[in-house]
């Protein structure tokens, strides 16, 4: 994959230098030059915010739940968890299907004795199947994290344009968030996806009591399809909780193509009007790289945000930088076949 | 004697114009996959033949290889077609645009077009590049005020929001091309978001893709190609561009619009009902969706990096050798 990359870039830039297109893209890559060793997390918590009318505070850095399971060792995702909450991170999200079941259970099994300081959230997958098996993954997915609640479930990958539909429908997806809401085992509850704004505004055209939404938010979905500015003044209106993700491009695009560093990415997206900022974390060092950043965070103000949309506003317009609105790469493979869509593997976009 | 179907199909007004043009139209880049230029000859007689008035091109098909042989088979008939190129600044200058409509002119044995366009309006920010000072549409105004053609538009089929924002610049278009078809009905539609409109300014709307690009939905059984092409003849438009690499489906065509009858709306929607699960993640509709599909030569000119495992890629890369400037004239 590197090498690919490696060779677009260094012939997209001989292209660009000989159509004297302005180059858009350098070649640094801050993240992979610094060594995490030379560098310590300062003294100090992860601020906290209030997600929006729950009543509950939340750090404004969230630990990813996927990369928990894509980490070396349950040892090491036990020290992850440990030091995020060490630092003050008390956002922890997980998915029902995320390595078939291998985060909920790593998360549930670091977060003994300390449930109580966790916000915890999971995601149910019927990917338009009904009441009845979300029910079930509900059960599944207690059990793995070894608690009798919930704080916040939400409906995983609100992908695909006729998801509102089947997830409406009668006997769908959303009347079992409302009985596990009767039943206490969920607080709060929610949806997420990644794909289209205009889905998710769809979902909230329902008025279905939602408490939260999750959406990528970062400095390239600005001006590109944007969540920013088509879903999350909606969803500050309604006064529900706006969960951002992929602040880097979903696997590092933003730095990897040099479009900025991972600090000012995440600088980035944290400085939304939203209550968390969810980053997968698969190694100490990159959790340690996000703690430098949320560590006693202060917002960047409006000047600075402006200069990092306008730094990413050209490379953005194709969306090669947040491929999980463009290609099947991030579309999971139970959400496809649910839908009788052919697998990613059949489909390389 | 190889059986021929010379007959005429209805014609359709041209926005709001006096023109008038054939309700199924010829794509130009399918031309270019027939074996020779005295097949393609063949196909664009037949077509004259048929009752087709509509002929599409593009400066950038198959390196000019589908101008020269256009221009070829409406040798001596000119007058009998409405013709229709594109330019390919793909945000580059005016000068460029101008540059290619001559090369397009000589191409097609001609003095004038019906109808130049802009080509492949994919990207966020095209818009931005094409109103911008000097930039094309600066161009299509020139053009048409030196009377090498008579009407302007653009074309695209990668995300109705470009197509609006391109409206939005405020450019006086004649016409806008788009893909149409039962699938774009439902999944970021074309024909839900841009065709009212266009309707409601008195553009003409020009649909492309009735097959979905390559025909796979009729391959997998999902719709038939007379259903395809019916569906996407009987939306509001003034023309349905489709390809026809060879006789064969010429004549299937032809037939389908010689004898055009419109679906009713309770036809409409139940095919669009019938293809609506398939067409919910966008595979048949591929064009919207994926990077890969992007047309590399627009790719280049915005910046954006390429795929140099995609044969497109390599053969561009090859053929043009980079130089910056418009394709050298090749022999075909």
């Amino acid at each position: 994959m590197s090498d690919k990359l490696e060779c677009n870039r260094r012939n997209f830039m001989k292209n660009a230098a000989l159509f004297g297109a302005a180059p858009l893209i350098s070649r640094g890559s801050m993240a992979k030059t610094r060594d995490a060793s030379e560098q310590t997390v300062p003294a100090g918590q992860v601020p906290q915010r209030p997600m929006g009318r729950t009543g509950l505070n939340v750090s404004a850095m969230g630990l990813g739940g996927y990369h928990l399971g894509s980490a070396e060792t349950d040892q090491i995702a036990n020290e992850i968890v440990a030091k995020a909450v060490d630092h003050g991170i008390n956002f922890f999200d997980n998915a029902w299907e995320y390595h078939d079941g291998l985060s909920e259970e790593r998360l549930g099994k670091a977060l003994k004795g300390r449930r109580a300081q966790a916000v915890l959230m999971t995601k149910v997958c019927t990917h338009g199947r009904d009441k009845k098996i979300a029910m079930r993954m509900l059960e599944e997915s207690l059990r793995r994290l070894q608690t009798d609640h919930l704080d916040i479930w939400q409906i995983h990958e609100v992908v695909y344009d006729n998801d509102p539909d089947l997830i409406f429908a009668q006997d769908g997806a959303a009347e079992a968030l409302l009985s596990a809401k009767q039943q206490g085992k969920a607080r709060f509850i929610g949806f997420t996806g990644h794909k289209d704004p205009e889905i998710h505004l769809k979902m909230l055209s329902y008025d279905f009591p939602f408490d939260t939404v999750q959406m990528p938010l970062n400095a390239c979905d600005a001006t590109f399809r944007s969540f920013e500015t088509q879903v999350l003044p909606e969803v500050n209106r309604r006064g529900m909780g706006a969960l951002g993700m992929k602040s880097l491009g979903g696997s590092g695009e933003l730095v990897q193509y040099g479009a900025m560093t991972a600090e000012q990415g995440l600088s980035y997206a944290m400085s939304l009007p939203v209550s968390t900022t969810i980053s997968g974390v698969e190694t100490i060092e990159v959790l340690d790289q996000n703690l430098r950043v949320a560590v006693n965070f202060q917002p960047l103000g409006e000047g600075a945000m402006d200069q990092l949309r306008d730094q990413c506003r050209l490379a953005a317009a194709d969306g090669h930088l947040e491929l999980f609105k463009m290609t099947t790469k991030y579309d999971g493979k139970v959400g496809r076949e649910q839908h009788h869509f052919p697998t990613v593997e059949k489909l390389p976009l | 004697m190889p059986q021929t179907f010379p007959g005429t199909i209805p014609l359709r007004n041209f926005g709001r114009s006096q023109a008038r043009v054939s309700a199924l139209g010829f794509g130009g880049h399918h031309l270019g996959e027939a074996p020779d230029e005295k097949a393609a000859i063949e196909i664009v007689t037949q077509a004259l033949d048929g009752g087709i008035t509509f002929f599409d091109n593009c400066w950038e098909y198959r390196r000019g290889k589908t101008e020269i042989w256009m221009g070829a088979g409406l040798k001596g008939r000119r007058d009998k077609a409405f013709v229709m190129t594109k330019t390919c600044p793909h945000g580059r200058d005016a000068a460029l645009a101008l540059t290619m409509l001559e090369q397009s002119l000589r191409r097609l044995q001609t003095d004038h077009l019906d109808l130049w366009q802009i080509h492949g309006m994919a990207f966020d920010n095209d818009p931005d590049l094409f109103i911008r000072p000097n930039g094309a549409a600066e161009a299509l105004v020139r053009a048409k005020k030196d009377g090498k053609v008579r009407f302007v538009g653009f074309t695209g089929h990668h995300n109705p929001k470009v197509h609006l924002g391109m409206l939005k610049t405020g450019f006086p278009f004649d016409a806008v091309q788009m893909p149409l078809n039962a699938f774009d009905g439902t999944f970021r539609s074309f024909e839900q978001q841009v065709l009212p409109e266009l309707n409601r300014r008195g553009i003409a709307a020009l649909g492309m893709k009735p097959l979905n690009g390559h025909g796979e939905a009729i391959k997998n059984g999902v719709v038939t190609a007379e259903e395809a092409l019916r569906y996407a003849m009987s939306l509001p438009v003034a023309t349905t561009i489709t390809g026809m690499d060879n006789l064969e489906v010429l004549h299937q065509n032809l037939q389908i619009a010689q004898n055009f009858k419109p679906y009713s709306e309770v036809e409409m929607e139940r095919l669009r009902e019938r293809c609506k699960q398939d067409a919910a993640d966008g595979r048949y509709e591929l064009y919207k969706l994926s990077l890969k599909f992007d047309n590399p030569e627009a790719r280049l000119a915005h910046g954006f990096p390429l795929d140099t495992e995609q044969s497109e890629v390599q053969d561009m890369l090859g053929a043009q050798q980079n130089t910056g400037h418009p394709f050298p004239e090749k022999k075909f």
